[in-house]
């Protein structure tokens, strides 16, 4: 819309890149003035279409209201952060919208702290953290494994090998045998703790 | 120099916002590192804000709603606190006196990530909790470090950080974004006298196919989540 191509005129009394500029005048105003005159230009242009992207999004009229509501809070609460040179006032718009609905997809689906929409696009906010120190422990290395895999007693060794080296199974491994299959898992388990517990003694 | 980039699809639903948080932080911490990935994603969101900015009619019963939450909206004064300078965050992670650099999204896990850990092979890794979307890791490969062959049971995903790595299909340089599932075995392994460090996301255990490695199976969940 921002490139001039000849539109539909008559349907819109307003040219998109006039409007864009006199959106962007009216949310300036508001960051200075708290205007309210000018912040209902805004609602009243965004309000609706948020609702109708809302709606194609969460398909809940519901939900959508929801969403409506908490962009224009953030467009009344932050418009000090709107800056024309970076974009459009609907671009900045759509990408609140979108973050807020990154965030209630996650909520609704009940998912506690993972990826918040701050982190993928901190459009509204900054990131702080404290430094962060690490120094390298000690490692395994497969020789290592190597060692604890022979320390392990003959018969569990045995069962060790033909499961998870051979890659048999463990009842094709009591067949083999000749020892009943509970023998095996029971053998396999043992070994399984005792190489966790070296494992975890070289940490 | 960047070889591997996420696919336009997954540029463009990151962009809408509708990729999943998993593929969404990777994509992002590559958009960090990639320039032209990240001119490709600002387009995309210019792209789905025009289609936004159509014009949309209100009901009656709408403009009802929305005078009241006009009202409500106003009556909360302006959020000063977002006036304030933000804290500088860490923008390096240390490792045996090392500093790397990361990308701004994995920024804020520098101060959540746990414990370096030492693996087999020259390998070190420490955590990074990302709740119900799985555990990721920063893996560090020292110079000869390797990860011994596996298949994947899920999706792995893997962006390069700092350094050089090959695994027998591609060599992948600081930038990289790959992405393996069940198809793919490989035998990560560094030859950068520097090492190379990676930030990778497995949402299930990796299944190592050779030799005594596959004595790691049992454990894989244990270090490679
Ligand atoms: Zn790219």
């Amino acid at each position: 819309m921002l490139v001039g191509i000849p539109l539909d005129q008559s349907n819109n009394t307003v040219k998109p890149k006039e409007c864009a500029s006199e959106m962007s005048a009216y949310i300036v105003e508001v960051a200075e003035t708290r205007c309210k005159r000018s912040f209902a230009k805004v609602f009243n242009y965004f309000a609706p279409r948020l609702r109708s992207y809302a709606l194609k999004q969460m398909g809940n009229e519901a939900l959508a209201m929801e969403l409506v509501q908490d962009t224009m809070s953030n467009v009344w609460q932050k418009a000090h952060l709107f800056n024309a040179e970076k974009g459009s006032p609907s671009t900045w718009i759509f990408t609140i919208a979108r973050n807020i609905r990154f965030d209630m997809l996650r909520k609704l689906q009940n998912r506690k702290e993972d990826v918040c929409s701050d982190d993928l696009w901190p459009i509204l906010c900054e990131q702080t953290a404290d430094a962060n120190e690490a120094s390298l422990d000690q490692q395994v290395t497969l020789e290592q494994i190597g060692y604890m895999f022979e320390s392990l007693p003959v018969k569990q060794k045995a069962v060790i090998e033909a499961i998870y080296i051979d890659g048999k199974s463990q009842q094709e491994v009591a067949d083999e045998l000749t020892i009943p299959l509970g023998t095996v898992k029971s053998r396999t388990r043992l070994a399984l703790q005792r190489l966790k517990g070296m494992l975890h003694d070289n940490d | 120099m960047i070889k591997f980039h996420p696919s336009p699809e997954q540029l463009t639903a990151f962009a809408e916002g509708t990729l999943s948080p998993v593929e969404s932080l990777m994509v992002s911490a590559h958009c960090d590192m990639c320039s032209r990935c990240e001119t490709r994603v600002a387009d995309e969101v210019e792209r789905a804000a025009l289609e936004f900015d159509e014009p949309a009619t209100s009901s009656h019963t709408e403009d009802q709603i929305y005078k009241s939450m006009f009202a409500s909206i106003t009556q909360v004064p302006a959020d000063e606190a977002t006036y304030l300078s933000p804290k500088a965050a860490p923008s390096a992670i240390e490792l045996d006196g090392r500093k790397f650099e990361l990308p701004r999204t994995l920024r804020r896990y520098a101060s959540s990530m746990g414990n370096w850990s030492g693996l087999v092979g020259r390998l070190w890794q420490a955590p990074v909790d990302l709740g119900e979307a799985g555990v990721a890791h920063f893996i560090y490969m020292g110079r000869g470090g390797s990860v011994p062959e596996h298949t994947h049971r899920g999706c792995e995903y893997t962006l390069v950080l700092s350094g050089e790595f090959c695994d027998g299909l591609n060599t992948y340089d600081s930038g990289d974004f790959i992405y393996m599932n069940g198809e793919h075995t490989h035998a990560p392994h560094s030859d950068d006298t520097e090492g190379c460090l990676v930030f990778s996301i497995v949402d299930q255990p990796l299944h190592f196919t050779s030799g005594i490695a596959r004595l790691l199976n049992p454990f894989s969940h244990l270090f490679f989540r």
